[in-house]
């Protein structure tokens, strides 16, 4: 698979990841990794934050879409 | 996690909406029934109009109450809202013993701004004819009788607390609906036994504000509904921890 965003410049890269929302091949340059918080448990106890992130690989589109929902 | 501070504020906003709403649906009924002649000494106004129509109305203020707050503060600070529940996660090590005083205080302070805040929404009569809502045995109720009415009820509602919210194999989601209903169901049975504190913070902020604000003194009857619940809520999450195990 090609990365969509370099096609778009002309470019012939390979893509090393695909947007978790589109399904967009993305190269290295082009890839944006959003760590997203992961919470352990509820009520009737406080939930907790887990030291690990959910790693969400996204494209720069969706990834300003994610943002500005 | 959120700091204790935040998780204690929480806890603070969310007794004090319990009280409001709960304790303020009984002071309205009330005050609506005033003038009305009950017909025995078994009934103070709350029943004259609806029968346990009137008990529950207000144990479906109080039971609406505690399952929004769930689902608003439930993952913030775990929703207490009530110092048994506190003292029965406590007790079956569930929760720090260095996080239960700062919780009960927020709660107590939560349940006493209420009180006062209701006073100043709806004027003096909610001191002299609602008696903000505080909790008494009713007529011919003894003390010992009130403790195990008190104790009973909060057994249930901290039985459904473990069942559906504390216990991984619970469905989740239910939690706020199923222990919402609990309150209503005991409220509108032991309402007019106890008057169905089935918390001691709920009790407390009624008592506070009607001796601050000349109301009647009732703090004689407090050990009701410091025993009855703690008891209650306690031995409902060890008996639960017990028949759940395999």
């Amino acid at each position: 698979m090609k990365c969509y965003m370099c096609a778009l410049e002309g470019k012939d890269t390979d893509a090393v990841s695909i947007c978790v929302v589109c399904g967009m091949g993305l190269c290295m340059d082009h890839v944006i990794r959003e760590e997203v918080e992961i919470w352990e448990g509820g009520f009737p106890l406080p939930s907790k934050k887990l030291e690990k992130t959910l790693p969400k690989i996204l494209c720069k589109w969706c990834y300003e879409a994610y943002k500005s929902s | 996690m959120i700091s204790l501070k935040k998780r204690c504020l929480a806890e603070l906003i969310g007794t004090f909406f319990l009280v409001y709403i709960g304790t303020g649906a009984a002071i309205i009924t009330l005050l609506i029934s005033k003038g009305s002649a009950p017909p025995n000494a078994f009934n103070i106004g709350i029943g004259a109009l609806g029968g346990l129509g009137d008990w529950f109305a207000i144990g479906m203020a109080f039971g609406l109450t505690v399952a929004v707050l769930i689902y608003a503060i439930g993952h913030i600070s775990g929703c207490h809202i009530n110092p048994a529940v506190t003292l029965a996660l406590w007790a079956i090590k569930k929760f720090p013993t260095g996080e239960v005083a700062p919780y009960i205080i927020a709660q107590v302070i939560g349940a006493s701004i209420a009180s006062f805040a209701l006073a100043a929404s709806v004027g003096m009569d909610a001191v002299t004819v609602g008696g903000l809502g505080a909790t008494a045995p009713f007529e011919g109720i003894g003390y010992l009788q009130a403790i195990l009415v008190e104790m009973i009820g909060t057994f249930l509602l901290m039985l459904v607390l473990m069942g559906s919210a504390v216990d991984k194999r619970a469905a989740p989601g239910f939690a706020g609906i199923s222990i919402g209903f609990t309150v209503a169901a005991v409220i509108t049975t032991i309402g007019n036994i106890t008057g169905a504190s089935i918390n001691p913070a709920r009790t407390f902020g009624p008592y506070l504000g009607d001796l601050i604000l000349g109301g009647s003194n009732l703090w004689n009857y407090f050990p009701i509904y410091l025993i009855g619940p703690v008891v209650g809520a306690v031995l409902a999450a060890l008996i639960y921890n017990y028949i759940s195990s395999e």
